[in-house]
């Protein structure tokens, strides 16, 4: 079910996503023209300069569109889905509310992962554009893969570099989640009161918020006290372990507000639900 | 076993007391009509039966089981609302109902669509207001459930739009499920009907069947729903 | 068939009436297979349920038989219905001379008024 639930889920949001996605790539690939055009002999022609910018520009808010986009679908989706009329639908059909909840999450998850690799590529392939050489060239430029080990193994980061970046790409994870889940709470909470339903959900929004602000502000604190006495800037030991133990705190409080925020969803929605 | 049951089932809003210690039982193969005022309670009770409220006191139970994902998959529901998201086309509609319910019967909903001209390219928001009930109807018509629960199925249409659903619901009588209409038109709805329950106030005022008021008090039960509900 | 109901009456009763009257009138005439409940219901607008208590009220009076794997028939007893045709006349008859009381006329008058309304048909 959950699986049918994401499919269909997929199916509603690509409507938006994919054509924001397509228009990224357009634009991109019009600005990298235009780039050409702006260095080369069109440039003479004001109107064609004009417009070369105005490509850019284009491209620009296409890209801030597509990131803000992303996060508006998101909020939008489980707002008109689950706690409108749709809702009616949504919660009289054999899943659980974990398994609705959990395709939204999952849903979101990869059209940001999706936004975050287009919008990373595109600006690689306009600087390649703009420094004038060819993804070739750089690649011949770059180390090898055996060249890169060998030296991150003198520094004697190599080892810990793999398990620091799986726990950072668990941490990018977990706060995507976390983002998400922030929304989920905040709308369910607020649609559990018959009136002024919106004004209540971004009242939550506000206090969940403070509350995490405020929890992450005073590990940050203890974290930095337990530093004290400690110069992990002059030694890479020490340092990767530092680095390692914040990841895990980071991965440890994004956990712990991503399930408390999930549990707070589940409750108002099951509990609470108030369908109009 | 009963297909529904309610045991003192209350639901209270804030002061508001939506349902107050209601208690019925529904069996199989028969209509009832769930027939009150407005605000009497009968969206209260049909939310309840779905799990869309939780109640505040007392139980309701489809064939056994409190509401919730296994019940989802007997009981069939139509809201008062449009319910649909406006962007689909009947046809991926279909696809999602095939998709989560067993019980769905495509090529039934298929034939309905094209006896009444709906084209399965057709977009909900695309559909007039006739259309998209009838639409709606069609859909939750098509599945071989349990229960079905019909909240005014034929307040707002035209009255040939009308006498399609109400024929529709009698050509899809199945003796081993039970069908629900909760309406405040009962003149229209009368016959289709084998019991009838007056609520009001979310209190049980009367279940008895049609033919029985109609001989105990010599007159329809709209007539009689009106001397009993008389301000 | 034109289907008819009072609100004052249980309808399963009216069911039973109309039916009968639709056989005794050669609407469905003996032997005549009639459709299945649903069908029936559907086309009467009434609940399956209350179609079937008439029509097994009917099957009592022999009015029709149900042969279990064909359906039901309407019978083919000419008796049953000579009966229930006499009958109903005799409930019409009586229902008229009534009326015809209550408005005051007398029995040779209510012939002269059979007699002349008897010329004026067969002169049209």
């Amino acid at each position: 079910m959950l699986g049918k639930l994401i499919k269909h889920e997929f199916r509603a949001t690509a409507r938006i996503m994919l054509p924001i996605s397509g228009a990224v790539l357009a634009l991109s690939l019009l600005a990298n023209l235009s780039i050409r055009g702006l260095t080369g002999s069109m440039s003479e022609i004001p109107v064609l300069r004009i417009f070369f910018l105005f490509i850019e520009f284009a491209f620009g808010a296409a890209i801030v569109a597509a990131g803000v986009m992303a996060i508006v679908i998101m909020v939008s989706r489980f707002y008109r889905n689950l706690l409108k009329d749709e809702g009616y639908l949504m919660f009289t059909l054999p899943v659980s509310v974990h398994e609705l909840i959990w395709a939204k999450l999952i849903v979101s998850l990869v059209w940001f992962l999706v936004t975050s690799l287009l919008i990373f590529l595109v600006c690689c392939a306009t600087a390649l554009n703009i420094s004038g050489t060819s993804l070739a060239v750089v690649i011949g430029e770059m180390p090898s893969w055996a060249e890169l080990r060998d030296a991150l193994k003198e520094i004697g980061v190599y080892d810990k570099l793999v398990g620091l970046t799986l726990k950072m790409v668990l941490l990018v994870l977990l706060s995507i989640l976390a983002v998400c889940l922030h929304f989920y709470a905040s709308m369910s909470l607020g649609h559990m009161f018959s009136k002024n339903k919106i004004l209540l959900s971004i009242v939550f929004f506000v206090l969940i918020s403070f509350a995490f602000n405020m929890m992450k502000m005073s590990i940050g604190i203890a974290g930095f006290d337990a530093l004290n006495g400690t110069h992990p800037m002059n030694d890479s030991e020490v340092m990767t372990q530092f680095m390692s133990r914040a990841l895990w705190v980071g991965i440890g409080t994004q956990a712990v507000q991503a399930a408390v925020l999930y549990f707070a969803t589940v409750l108002s929605l099951k509990r609470g639900l108030n369908l109009e | 076993m009963p297909i529904l049951e309610c045991r003192e089932l209350s639901k209270r809003f804030g002061s508001v007391q939506a349902l107050d210690e209601v208690s019925l039982t529904l069996e199989a193969g028969r209509v009832v009509g769930l027939l009150g005022p407005n605000g009497s309670g009968k969206t209260t009770l049909l939310k309840l039966a779905n799990g869309l409220l939780t109640p505040t006191d007392g139980e309701i139970l489809i064939e056994g089981l409190a509401p919730g994902k296994e019940t989802h998959s007997v009981v069939s529901y139509l809201p008062d609302r449009p319910y649909l998201a406006e962007w689909m086309k009947v046809r991926q509609l279909l696809d999602l109902f095939e998709d989560f319910y067993d019980d769905f019967d495509r090529n039934k909903a298929t034939e309905m669509l094209l006896r009444l001209s709906i084209d399965e390219e057709m977009r909900i928001k695309e559909m007039s207001k006739g259309t998209r009930e009838k639409a709606q109807l069609i859909l939750v018509m098509s599945r071989k459930a349990k229960l079905y629960l019909l909240d005014e199925p034929i307040g707002g249409v035209d009255p040939a739009t009308r006498d399609y659903i109400l024929e529709t619901i009698i050509r899809n009588y199945n003796p081993e499920a039970a069908v629900v209409i909760s309406t405040h038109l009962i003149a229209d709805v009368e016959q289709v009907l084998d019991d009838v329950i007056f609520i009001n106030q979310g209190k049980i005022m009367l279940q008895s069947s049609v033919d029985a008021i109609r001989e105990e008090h010599g007159m329809s039960v709209d007539q009689y729903f009106r001397e009993v509900f008389r301000c | 068939m034109d289907w008819n109901f009072r609100g004052d009456l249980p309808i399963y009763s009216q069911l039973v009436e109309q039916i009968r009257l639709a056989i005794i009138s050669g609407v469905f005439p003996p032997g005549q297979r009639l459709a299945s409940v649903r069908d029936m219901a559907a086309e009467a607008g009434v609940n399956p349920n209350t179609m079937q208590r008439a029509l097994q009220d009917l099957e009592r009076e022999g009015m029709v038989c149900s042969q279990r794997t064909t359906g039901r028939f309407v019978t083919e007893d000419p008796n049953i219905i000579e009966q229930a045709k006499k009958q109903y006349a005799e409930e019409q008859i009586r229902a008229f001379l009534e009326t015809m009381r209550k408005l005051g006329y007398p029995r040779e008058a209510i012939l002269t008024l059979l007699k002349e309304e008897e010329k004026e048909n067969a002169d049209t």
